[in-house]
Parts: C-alpha cells; sequence; structure tokens
C-alpha cells in the first residue's frame, strides 16, 4: 500500500513537474531574474563576491513567480469548485499535495538554468575572485522553500490573489530592513538592500552569512511541505509524525538563525579595516613610465583598462610632469553599517571606525600626485566604461597641468574653480583626443541643470557656467571634495582646439609649456596664440540692473590658485 | 438573444443601469480588494509604527511599496463572470465590470489616501521645509492601476480567463518594474531624474492609453480559443456533421 501510495506521489510529481517547469509564470519569473541580474553585472566589473548574492536576488524573483503557480496549482480544485469530484478519486488530497511537493523539482532546472547562466555571463565579463557555491545553493534552495510555501498556502487559501500577496511579502521583507534591525536581516529570505559587498576589496567570510542561511531556507522548505501535508493529511497517526518532523525543521530554522546572528569573525573585521584604512599595505602596484597603479589583490584584470587612458594623456605632454602619478584603488566602507559591526565589542567599533574615517577614501585632504578609484564602480564595458576612461584621463590631464583636486587654501579641502585658466582648457583637450568621446555626448554637458538648463558656481562676485563632463558624478574616479569643477568656457575652448591640427597645438603648447600651466594665464591668451576666437558663450545669469551679481543664488567655490 | 439580432436601443440600457446596480454590487469582489488593500496598509502601519520609535520617517517610496497589493487586488476586479451567459443578454458584457471598477475607484482612493496619512504620521509637525508634492504619486498610482486594469481584462479575453488576475499582476507588476528600471523610460517616468511635472504627465498619458485599451478589450465579444480543442471534444465539429 505505502509503496503504491509512493508511486503515485511519484506519478503526480512527475505531472506536476512538467507542468510547473512550463508554466507561464514560471518562465517569466526566469525572465525577470536573469533581468535583474543582468542590471546588476551590466553597471560594473563583477565582483564574484557581491554578484553571487545578486544571482540570489534573481532566484528571489523567480520564487515568487513560482510561489503563485504553486499557489494556483495546490488550489486548482477549490478554486474550480470540484473539491467533492477530486475527493471521489482513488489519491486522497494528502497524496495529491504530496505530489505538489514532489513536482517542485520541476522548478530545480530553471533555477539551476538562472544561476548557470548568469555565472556564465559573470564570469565572460571578466569576474574578479571566485563564485560562492554556497551562496549559489542557497539562491537555488529559496525558490524551492518558496514553491513549498505556495502549496501550502494553496492547499489552505484557494484564491489567486493569496499567491500574490504572499509573493509581494517575499519581496517586500527583502527589504524589511528598517524593521528588521542589526543582523536580523539576514534572517528574512534575502537580503538584497543592507550590505556593502560592492564595495569590499575581498570576500569577507561571514559577510553574508551563507551557509547558514541555506540552512534556514532548507528549513523553511521543509516546514513548508510539512504544513501543506498538515492541512491535507487524515489520521492521527501521520498528524503526530508531521508534527515532530514540523518541529525538528523548526529547531533546524532557530538554530541556523543562531548562526546567523553571530557576529562576524572580529579578525575578518580588523584584515577588512586595516585594508582599508591602509591599502599600501596590501596592493600590489605595477609601474609604468610616470605612473604607479596599486590595485588590491585579484584586481589586475582591471589595469590593461586603467592604463590606456592615462597613457594616451601623458604621450601627448610636451614635457614630462614631475613627481610620479599613483592610481590607487581606494574602499568606500561605511562602519555604520550594524550588518557588518553587530555584536562587535564598542570599543572594536570605535577604534574601527576611528581607523576608516583616516583612511584615504574617507580623508579630507589628498595627495597631489593621487587619483582614486572607488573599489566595485569601474565598469566592464559599453558606454559606462568610456566614461569612466573619460573621468580617469581627465583627472590625469588636471594633475599633469597642474590643477589641484581641491583647494589648498581658505576654505581648504573645498573643490575649487579654474575660471578663465588656460591650462584647464588643455586638459580637457588632453582628455578629449585620449579617449574621443562623442561631440553629442560632450555637448550634453553644458544642460544638466534642471529641464535642460546650465548649471553655475560662485566663484567671488560672479556665477560662473559649468560643464559636466561625461560621467561625473558616477565616482568612477574619486576625489576628495569632489574634484576640481569644469567650466563650460573650459570645455568651450578645449571643443574648438580638437578642430586643429594636433601639430599646431603641440607647437603652440611646447613653445611656451610652463607659462600655460601657470594659473595665472588665461584661456584667451591661449586662443590668441593658437589663432582660434574665444568661444562665446550665450549669456548664463545676468546681474539684476543697478545690483550686485547674483552669485548668492549659486554655491560658493574658491579659484584653483596653485 | 438581442446580442444576436442587431443593436440595443440606448434608451433601454439606460433605463437597466438602476436595475444593475444591485447585482453588481452583490457580485463585486469585495473580499478580494479589501484584503489588497488591507494589506498594504497594515504593512505601512507597522513601517510607520517602527518609525515613529526609531525616528525615521517614512518616504514616499514607502508607500508607493505599500499600494502594489491593491494595485494587485484591482487586477481581480474586473473579471467577467459567465461571460458566454451575459453576452446574451440586453445590457452589454462590458457593463457589469465597468460598474466594478467604478465601484473599486473610491476604495482606492481612500487606500492611497489613508496610506498618505500614514506618512505624515510620520513626519514631525516642527519638520523644516515642504513635504514633497504627492500628485506625482497619485499619478504614478493611477497609470498602475490603469495598466493592470488594462493587463487583467485583456487576459480575460484570452484562454486564461480563469487566471485572469493571476496572469495579469505579475504580468503588469513586471512591466512596471520594467519601466522603473531601464533607464530610457525611467528618465521619463521616475522622478528623479524626471520633474514631478513630467513624470505626472507621462503616467497620466499612460493611464489614458490603458484604459483605451481596457475599453476596446471589454467591447470584444469574440472568445478565443489559442489551442485546438481535444480530440472528440464538442467545439470540434463532427466529421458525420462535415459532410
Amino acid at each position: 500500500m505505502t509503496t503504491l501510495r509512493f508511486r503515485t506521489v511519484l506519478g503526480l510529481g512527475w505531472v506536476e513537474a512538467s507542468l510547473l517547469i512550463r508554466n507561464l509564470l514560471v518562465l517569466a519569473g526566469l525572465l525577470g531574474g536573469g533581468g535583474l541580474v543582468w542590471l546588476i553585472i551590466d553597471q560594473t566589473v563583477p565582483l564574484w563576491w557581491n554578484v553571487s548574492w545578486w544571482i540570489g536576488a534573481g532566484q528571489l524573483i523567480l520564487g515568487m513567480a513560482v510561489l503563485i503557480a504553486a499557489q494556483l496549482a495546490a488550489g486548482r480544485p477549490q478554486r474550480a469548485g470540484l473539491a467533492d469530484l477530486y475527493a471521489s478519486f482513488p489519491a486522497s488530497a494528502a497524496t495529491r499535495t504530496a505530489g505538489h511537493v514532489a513536482g517542485l523539482t520541476g522548478v530545480v532546472p530553471a533555477s539551476l538554468l538562472l544561476a548557470g547562466a548568469a555565472s556564465a555571463v559573470v564570469q565572460a565579463r571578466g569576474a574578479i575572485g571566485a563564485p560562492d557555491a554556497v551562496v549559489l545553493a542557497g539562491g537555488v534552495l529559496l525558490v524551492i522553500a518558496a514553491g513549498a510555501a505556495g502549496v501550502a498556502i494553496g492547499a489552505r487559501l484557494s484564491h489567486p490573489l493569496a499567491g500574490v500577496l504572499f509573493a509581494l511579502a517575499l519581496f517586500l521583507s527583502s527589504g524589511a530592513y528598517q524593521v528588521l534591525s542589526r543582523a536580523a536581516i539576514w534572517l528574512v529570505p534575502w537580503n538584497i538592500m543592507v550590505n556593502q559587498l560592492d564595495v569590499l576589496p575581498g570576500p569577507l567570510a561571514g559577510y553574508p552569512p551563507a551557509g547558514a542561511h541555506a540552512l534556514e531556507l532548507a528549513g523553511f522548505a521543509v516546514l513548508a511541505a510539512i504544513v501543506a501535508l498538515a492541512v491535507t493529511v487524515r489520521g492521527a497517526r501521520a498528524r503526530a509524525g508531521l508534527a515532530a518532523a514540523g518541529i525538528a525543521a523548526v529547531a533546524v530554522i532557530c538554530f541556523a538563525g543562531a548562526l546567523q546572528l553571530r557576529p562576524i569573525p572580529t579578525a575578518g573585521v580588523n584584515r577588512l579595516v586595516s585594508e582599508v584604512a591602509d591599502p599600501a599595505s596590501v596592493q600590489r602596484c605595477t609601474a609604468a613610465g610616470q605612473v604607479r597603479y596599486c590595485l588590491y589583490p585579484g584586481f589586475g584584470s582591471e589595469l590593461a583598462s586603467l592604463r590606456a587612458p592615462v597613457r594616451d594623456v601623458l604621450a601627448r605632454l610636451p614635457a614630462p610632469p614631475g613627481p610620479v602619478l599613483t592610481i590607487r584603488q581606494v574602499v568606500p566602507l561605511s562602519m555604520s553599517d550594524w550588518t557588518l559591526t553587530h555584536g562587535q565589542p564598542s570599543s572594536d567599533v570605535s577604534r574601527w571606525g576611528t581607523q576608516v574615517e583616516n583612511a584615504p577614501a574617507n580623508a579630507a585632504a589628498a595627495p597631489k600626485a593621487t587619483i582614486y578609484l572607488p573599489v566595485g564602480s569601474w565598469p566592464a564595458a559599453g558606454g559606462q566604461l568610456a566614461d569612466a576612461n573619460f573621468d580617469l584621463a581627465l583627472a590625469t590631464a588636471e594633475w599633469a597641468v597642474g590643477i589641484p583636486p581641491q583647494n589648498s587654501g581658505s576654505p581648504a579641502f573645498q573643490p575649487c574653480v579654474p575660471v578663465g585658466q588656460a591650462r584647464e582648457a588643455i586638459a580637457i583637450w588632453l582628455a578629449i583626443l585620449a579617449t574621443r568621446p562623442s561631440a553629442d555626448k560632450l555637448h550634453d554637458g553644458l544642460n544638466t541643470g534642471m529641464g535642460g538648463g546650465s548649471t553655475g558656481a560662485g566663484v567671488g562676485n560672479t556665477i560662473v557656467q559649468t560643464w559636466s563632463y561625461p560621467g561625473m558624478g558616477r565616482d568612477y574616479v574619486m576625489a576628495p571634495g569632489g574634484g576640481p569643477q569644469t567650466t563650460a568656457a573650459g570645455y568651450a575652448l578645449a571643443s574648438a582646439m580638437t578642430s586643429l591640427p594636433q601639430h599646431q597645438i603641440s607647437r603652440v603648447l611646447t613653445a611656451a609649456w610652463g607659462k600655460w600651466l601657470n594659473w595665472h594665464t588665461p584661456d584667451t591668451l591661449l586662443a590668441r596664440a593658437l589663432g582660434i576666437p574665444t568661444p562665446r558663450l550665450r549669456p548664463f545669469l545676468s546681474a539684476p540692473s543697478g545690483g550686485a551679481p547674483a552669485a548668492s543664488s549659486a554655491a560658493q567655490s574658491p579659484l584653483c590658485t596653485s | 438573444m438581442h446580442e444576436l439580432t442587431g443593436r440595443r436601443p440606448r434608451r433601454s440600457r439606460l433605463r437597466a443601469l438602476p436595475w444593475l446596480a444591485r447585482p453588481v454590487i452583490r457580485t463585486m469582489p469585495w473580499a478580494t480588494l479589501l484584503t489588497g488593500c488591507l494589506a498594504g496598509t497594515v504593512f505601512l502601519a507597522i513601517q510607520a509604527h517602527v518609525a515613529r520609535n526609531s525616528s525615521w520617517q517614512l518616504q514616499q517610496g514607502n508607500v508607493r511599496l505599500a499600494l502594489l497589493p491593491a494595485v494587485a487586488a484591482l487586477a481581480f476586479v474586473p473579471g467577467a463572470a459567465f461571460r458566454p451567459l451575459t453576452l446574451t443578454t440586453p445590457i452589454p458584457s462590458w457593463v457589469a465590470p465597468a460598474g466594478q471598477l467604478l465601484l473599486a475607484s473610491p476604495v482606492l482612493a481612500a487606500t492611497c489616501w489613508v496610506q498618505l496619512r500614514v506618512m505624515n504620521y510620520t513626519i514631525p509637525t516642527h519638520a523644516l521645509g515642504h513635504a514633497p508634492a504627492v500628485y506625482s504619486l497619485i499619478a504614478q498610482f493611477t497609470g498602475w492601476c490603469s495598466v493592470t486594469v488594462a493587463a487583467a481584462v485583456c487576459v480575460d479575453r484570452s484562454r486564461y480567463a480563469d487566471l485572469g488576475g493571476a496572469v495579469a499582476v505579475p504580468v503588469s507588476l513586471g512591466a512596471i518594474a520594467a519601466a522603473w528600471n531601464i533607464p530610457a523610460s525611467a528618465s521619463v517616468l521616475v522622478g528623479p531624474p524626471a520633474t514631478a511635472h513630467g513624470v505626472t504627465t507621462a503616467w497620466y498619458a499612460i493611464a489614458a492609453a490603458a484604459l483605451a485599451l481596457t475599453g476596446a478589450a471589454m467591447r470584444d465579444h469574440w472568445h478565443r480559443y489559442g489551442r485546438t480543442a481535444p480530440r472528440g471534444f464538442a467545439l470540434r465539429t463532427p466529421r458525420s456533421a462535415a459532410r
């Protein structure tokens, strides 16, 4: 009898699995999950310790679809008003429910396909690190647990809205960081809102607690299946067995929860903080001419992408700049993240906070010959990589012509504006020649204000129209204080310079390179030397008649004077 | 029978409307709609409670998320039960679902109002500055509802009619999520980068288009069977009859 029932369950499971795997909702969930993963990996060079977790977020979308599909399947008899007819079948309701649970094997291929395809794409895009099999397995378990929950819901609530609401609850739980504080956020099915995995320079043991979380999800899957069976099973003995199994599943879930609530090993956080506060102690530096590239271990594949724009800028300089330029990766880590510091002694947290505050990424003052690159922000390909290349080329050119990243006088550590300075136009021209962005993209930088209007910065008693270079504000390149503010006048002259033969400009620059680097040398002089008219900009803001210029309406910035 | 014999006189339709009110109200899926509206509101109320105790404020983003269950519930409202039967009655078959949608409108409006009040509850009275304008959020909610109704009605006219809402919810929410995340559409439909005025205009335009689609789908009289009927099924013309 038991064998017969088992074979019936297997047969029903096979049918339900084949229905589930062909279900349009599941296929849509597969597409949606894949789309979400693509949105994440498309932006930057993927870091496996971050992307593994985001593939789980894609599985969350698939899980929502599976939950709805499983609920619809399990609630089919009641919804169609055929409960009495089904009751007359040889297979009992419990057997059919067991068939539905067994049918969840049908979504495993879809989940594995999502994980496998996403992993393949991530690897093909030059991912850094290695995939975390436990995290990926956790994503598959999430889908199975969601399906089991759907069966349990469908066994009791047949209305389709029930599945939809529970699927929404599953989604909303992923961002319940405002309700669940500290490490409790890891207890939700898949936390996608609170973590700093995308900025870590390497994997951190226990962050996220992947093994314990996978165990919790497995426990939830078993518990949901038990609940589904308990709703439909008849007979005291069977119910007692299910109750015992349910208690065991709850115990496993509690044990897994307790494991997730443990603090991250102190040694790991110590190592992370020291890597953040003193990157030079762990980074590997590669010298290339006058430039040193210092990258965290494992990030060597980004070197080629970084070198090209820097090399192309330096190759066009009439004379080599004095000091060595260091291009260094930094980590914009926040120690106020309680998922990172929960359960640690307050003295340690305070010490780590102080160390991180003084890290290069957070320090107010930056060394002059250093360009910082935040970990996890460098794009892999496409238009974003072109923008990042321009940003790096411009930062290099600004360093080469002596524009400081921030004001050195009073007020200190504020981004300065090189108003009317010839060297600004030269820096922008060098960056344009090195990376060749489209003219439209460059021109769009003049109209980034509200409603496509202009933006400005107050310098002294005037308001200067500013120019937003491609990728500005994306933090591909990080300068404390934001770096110098490029002006529309500088861009306009640089744009006009690109129409001249390069050798003509090189001859003018080489003849008086020292003079052009002086901040006193105006851009009008450079235009005259090149034989081009000074570009005229359309009026930006006019002073009120008889009154002072309307400089007070814009933020005040110092002039770059060094 | 009237459906088969010609156009119905407009006056007789109007006269029949008061008689329809009671069955439309009685067949309205109140439990479904109210469950969806209450689920989101309770979720937001819990968040508001935590926010008050933790000294942070709810944002319009929280309200948007809390409105999703109400939008999902709306997908189950316009289902036309017994459509083959209602097609034979003197009253057009779209009147009942349209009436139910009209009945759902004040419930949804009240839900939105309550949720905005809940959000305001977390904002201190002495807070500096103006609260963000809510007209763009209302436009977004209207657009979401219209897209969902259009999806539900279109599914109702397909062979998945029995799962109308269950299919329409993922479809519409997926479309909304895609519009939110794809840069090209987000630049118009999400503010910032789009202005509140632009967002409002765009979502009301989408709502208008979706309502037009809804109207066209509701007035469509034809059944659709995407799959060949099984062998021996009654819908298939018997060979003997063909001969």
